[in-house]
């Protein structure tokens, strides 16, 4: 007879773990998660799903293994000031250079190396000493407009908006954005003109209660993984997908239809369905009567959109978009998903109103299995841009040219504040061109790899004055930096976020921070004591309360009421109810309470294809990367996952360019040009290709057209014109070698 | 009474419950836990370890995680018969059970191994089918490693990657004895459709689909502060 099996455990190491209850650092869905950590909190050891509102346990790879980067060697724990002999500014690394043929690290992080020799590290209190005083003496000297701050929808609530103050009663300039308008800045302008509100108006699991569901412009198995779990679900339980995308997605395997538009013809598409739900009478009358304005633009703008025409102009199957058009129709109900397909053009406003106008005219707003929810991408870019995080509002998108509402700010921050609307992040960027800016705060962001055009962006950061950067690693942005501090990660953070589903959550700090590194908040504090600013606080909960004071959305929460669980907002009665799934049942916060719909005409592309740049390129995520990669290429999982850079092109059009799988190749555009592997995929339609955002030695955004949207200022990432051709063996040694 | 529920009791305690509620469930309100190992709250219940079984007074023992509840129904938990079949069915799992399991080690909840020292089965008397690994091991994917020795084909992990997940990737492959969990067509786990989710591996109630990341490592809890 034989012992029952037992463990090994003698040849392991023994450590003793506790549990906390936070959140997944990565998306907008919001994952709540609990992280098992060493007694010092110097280790995190795994993670486990919680049972949240968002993912009810389930988690992606990111939440589940993506977390060690916080923990990596290579965390900032020092602050850091430019070395005097390394003045006038330039890039540091070779790839932030430019340069090709520089000696190329595997990882495709930040070299050290290169870079660290230009920086000594100082006391904080010197530091912080020079950052206060430069600021201070830009303002002083050039008056507050010509200071800058990007915020970081990475950071919690807390942090947003103790830096959209700061900006606003240090700098005194509106001059403050973030990321949301690279994201979905359209798709938030649509909707604050369309329904007077930023948010979603109905949260993803209610897609169960979906007879169809609209995905546009979005690809959710990569980018929300876990909501994807659920629409996977409803769709397997009956609800009817209908997908629009010019590279077909993982979701599409499970859709009723799936329409592959010509790049950049959205809104000639939901025009054509808009007139066949008119012209077949699928309509919410009452609806329409009771709820909307503008409907009369709508029907005399789609009148001329015929499923003729449409299909054509779309490359669509004519009865496929009718199909499309009935399963969206009044007599079912419908919820409207979309994401940065829909948001990142040049006319991205114009492709979230018809949007917007699909779902009021079938009175698919304020009911159970109804509504518009632009997919959010940042883990806290609903809250960031709540928390005013934006050049044109005040928190709450109360908006900063309004008289009443400026006064009302200055009584509440006690200062005079500026009546102009500051600039948004493309803006900034060119404003440190022309010198107009000459001081930036960055906090968490990374505009050298984000930020379209990568050859102004290293010209606009070579020409400031004076870049301060706060962040966890030594970034691309941050080798342009006079003085670099080192910042807090998630995982070292208390503060509250807020997901795509307007779920307010509580994150919890896991780990103690590495070195002298300090709390983001508190470093924004600092900076702003030493402008003169009003900002001393004794904790996080006591930042929350100022903000939700000045808000209507957040009104009733606090940390104490949000718990282990997080709300959503709006929430009137928190002790009996988790907050509003589904909101605008009853009217729209506008002045008549009515929602306007705005009719748009399909627009052609700012940049045009031609003989010499005939492919359309479309940037975007995958599954295992995050962003800029400075978190998940530091994480051994995801990078061991998904190492390197490719591009994405059809196998005929790799037939007529002579490029096999895997080969290398040049992508140009009229901008720059970059070297990566190329991947056969008919995934991608012919005449477009795909590169992800995230890999810094092939950086798509070199090649990315900077032409923004009127309204929204998002750049156009979906749509730049460029040719590929195909390295010889040769070709690449030489660009490679050292 | 309604007819839209049923009336029973489960060891004694009378209970009433919707139509359609399964034992298990009914006796988790009354408190009582039923030992489980295919089963998980988290999912649809399948009935294919019966580790779960209750006595109803029928020929059959019935697994209770699928049996639904009947009108009169008097159910015992823990009988004799009951508590036999269960030590057997644990002596035959653990039969060809590894020596070591990945998940015990490394954090203690091999529920197999637990249940076994709940029942104080100190010693397998079934002859071991396999000495080693004979169902092999597969460390392929760079976050999860699978024991297929240890697996126990429960068909939680093809449920968490099929119906939570809806990643489509582990099925069932080869019969008898040759049965195992695959990913897509057998194939190693890297090189697989599968997305690195984890899901299976949370789910897996065995040190078949363990955590890489815990390899050298065993967590043991801290009091809680
Ligand atoms: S779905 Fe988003 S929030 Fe959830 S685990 Fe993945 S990255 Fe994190
Ligand atoms: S990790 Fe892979 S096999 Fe496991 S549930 Fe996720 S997708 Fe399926
Ligand atoms: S738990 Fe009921 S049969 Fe497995």
């Amino acid at each position: 007879m034989r012992k029952i099996p037992g463990s090994t455990a003698e040849t392991r190491k023994a450590v003793g773990f506790k549990g906390v209850d936070s959140l997944c650092p990565y998306c907008g869905v919001g994952c709540a998660l609990t992280y098992r950590v060493d007694g010092e909190q110097t280790q995190i050891l795994d993670v486990t799903g919680r049972d949240g509102a968002a993912n009810s346990g389930r988690l992606c790879v990111k939440g589940r293994y993506g977390y060690d980067y916080a923990m990596h060697a290579q965390r900032l724990t020092k602050p850091l000031i430019r070395r005097e002999e390394s003045y006038p500014k330039t890039a540091l690394s070779a790839d932030v250079k430019g340069e090709r043929g520089g000696k190329r690290k595997a990882g495709g992080i930040v070299d050290y190396d290169d870079v660290m020799p230009h920086f000594r590290e100082a006391t904080w209190e010197e530091a912080l000493e020079l950052v206060g005083r430069k600021l201070a003496g830009i303002r002083d000297t050039h008056g507050g407009d010509a200071l800058a701050g990007f915020g970081s929808a990475k950071g919690s609530n807390e942090e947003a908006y103790l830096f959209q103050k700061l900006v606003r009663t240090g700098f005194r300039t509106n001059n403050v954005d973030h990321c949301t308008r690279l994201c979905h800045a359209s798709s938030v302008a649509a909707l604050l003109e369309g329904v007077g509100s930023g948010a979603v108006t109905n949260v993803v699991r209610d897609i169960e209660n979906a007879d169809t569901a609209l995905l546009a412009g979005c690809n959710p198995t990569d980018n929300h993984p876990v909501a994807a779990t659920f629409i996977k679900e409803a769709a397997e339980k009956g609800t009817k997908l209908v997908i629009v995308n010019t590279r077909r997605p993982r979701l599409a395997d499970h859709a009723a239809i799936y329409l592959q538009i010509h790049p950049g013809t959205d809104v000639a598409l939901f025009n054509g369905i808009m007139h066949v739900l008119i012209k077949e009478d699928l309509l919410d009358h009452d609806f329409i009567e009771q709820r909307t304005e503008g409907f009369d633009e709508i029907r005399e703008t789609v009148e001329e959109y015929t499923p003729e025409v449409v299909a054509n102009l779309c490359g669509v199957d004519k009865d496929a978009l009718i199909e499309a058009a009935r399963l969206l129709g009044a007599d079912h109900r419908s919820m409207f998903f979309w994401g940065m397909g829909i948001s990142q053009h040049t006319h991205g406003t114009d492709n979230s109103r018809c949007i917007i106008a699909m779902a009021m005219i079938t009175g698919n707003v304020g009911k159970p299995g109804t509504g518009l929810h632009p997919l959010r991408g940042q883990n806290n870019v609903q809250g960031a841009s709540d928390a005013g995080l934006i050049p044109m509002v005040y928190p709450d998108y109360q908006p900063v040219d309004d008289p009443e509402i400026q006064k009302k700010f200055e009584a509440y921050w006690n200062t005079e504040l500026s009546p102009n609307p500051g600039l948004t992040v493309t803006e900034i960027m060119s404003g440190a061109l022309d010198g107009s800016i000459k001081g930036m705060y960055v906090q968490g962001e990374n505009p050298f790899v984000s930020d379209p055009d990568t050859n102004k962006v290293r010209k606009g950061l070579m020409a400031l004055d004076f870049l301060v950067v706060q962040d966890i690693f030594m970034t691309e942005t941050a080798e342009f930096a006079d003085v670099i501090l080192p910042g807090s990660s998630f995982m070292e953070k208390l503060g509250t976020y807020t997901n795509t589903d307007r779920r307010v959550q509580i994150g919890r700090p896991a780990l103690a921070l590495p070195g002298d590194a300090r709390q983001d908040w508190e470093l924004i504090c600092e900076i702003g004591k030493r402008m003169g600013a009003d900002m001393a606080y004794h904790s996080v909960s006591e930042v929350f309360d100022e903000f939700v004071a000045c808000t209507t959305e957040y009104q009733n929460l606090s940390h104490e009421v949000l718990g282990r669980d997080g709300k959503w907002y709006p929430c009137h009665d928190p002790a009996n109810s988790e907050g509003e799934r589904i909101v605008f049942s009853e009217s729209f916060p506008r002045p008549n309470g009515k929602a306007r719909l705005v009719a748009a005409r399909q627009s052609p592309p700012h940049e045009k294809t031609d003989a010499e740049y005939p492919l359309v390129l479309n940037t975007g995520r995958m599954l295992e990367h995050w962003h800029t990669g400075s978190m998940t290429r530091r994480s051994t999982a995801l990078h061991t996952i998904s190492p390197e850079a490719f591009v994405e092109i059809n196998p005929n059009d790799a037939v007529s360019l002579h490029v096999t799988d895997g080969q290398m190749v040049e992508v140009r555009s009229r901008r720059g040009t970059i070297q990566l592997k190329a991947q056969l995929m008919d995934r991608v339609a012919e005449g477009s290709v795909f590169i992800p955002m995230h890999f810094r030695e092939a950086c798509a955004n070199v090649l990315t057209d900077p032409a923004v949207d009127p309204q929204g200022k998002i750049p156009s990432f979906k749509y730049s014109a460029v040719s590929i051709v195909p390295l010889s063996d040769e070709a690449r040694r030489a660009g490679s070698g050292s | 009474m309604s007819n839209d529920t049923v009336k029973l009791t489960i060891d004694g305690q009378a209970t009433e419950v919707p139509a359609g509620t399964s034992i298990w469930d009914a006796a988790r309100e009354l408190g009582i836990d039923i030992p489980v190992l295919c089963h998980s709250t988290r999912m649809r219940p399948v009935g294919v370890c019966r580790m779960c079984v209750v006595d109803t007074g029928a020929r059959n023992l019935q697994a209770s995680c699928v049996r639904p509840c009947e009108d009169g129904m008097e159910v015992d938990t823990r009988s004799e018969k009951v508590e036999k079949h269960r030590r057997m069915l644990l002596e035959m799992l653990l039969a060809d059970y590894p020596e070591d399991s990945a998940r015990d080690a490394a954090t203690g909840d091999d529920e197999l191994l637990n249940m076994a020292r709940d029942y104080g089965i100190t010693e397998v008397r079934l002859r071991d089918g396999a000495s080693g690994r004979p169902q092999g091991v597969d460390l392929s994917s760079p976050v999860i490693a699978v024991d297929h020795q240890a697996c126990i084909l429960c068909d939680r992990c093809v449920r968490g990657c099929n119906e939570l997940q809806h990643n489509d990737v582990i099925t069932r492959s080869g019969k008898g004895y040759g049965t195992r969990i695959a990913f897509d067509l057998n194939t190693p786990m890297g090189e697989s459709t599968c997305v690195s989710c984890g899901e299976c591996m949370a789910v897996c109630p065995t040190g078949a689909l363990t955590n890489r990341a815990l390899a050298d490592l065993k967590l043991e809890p801290l009091g809680s502060d």
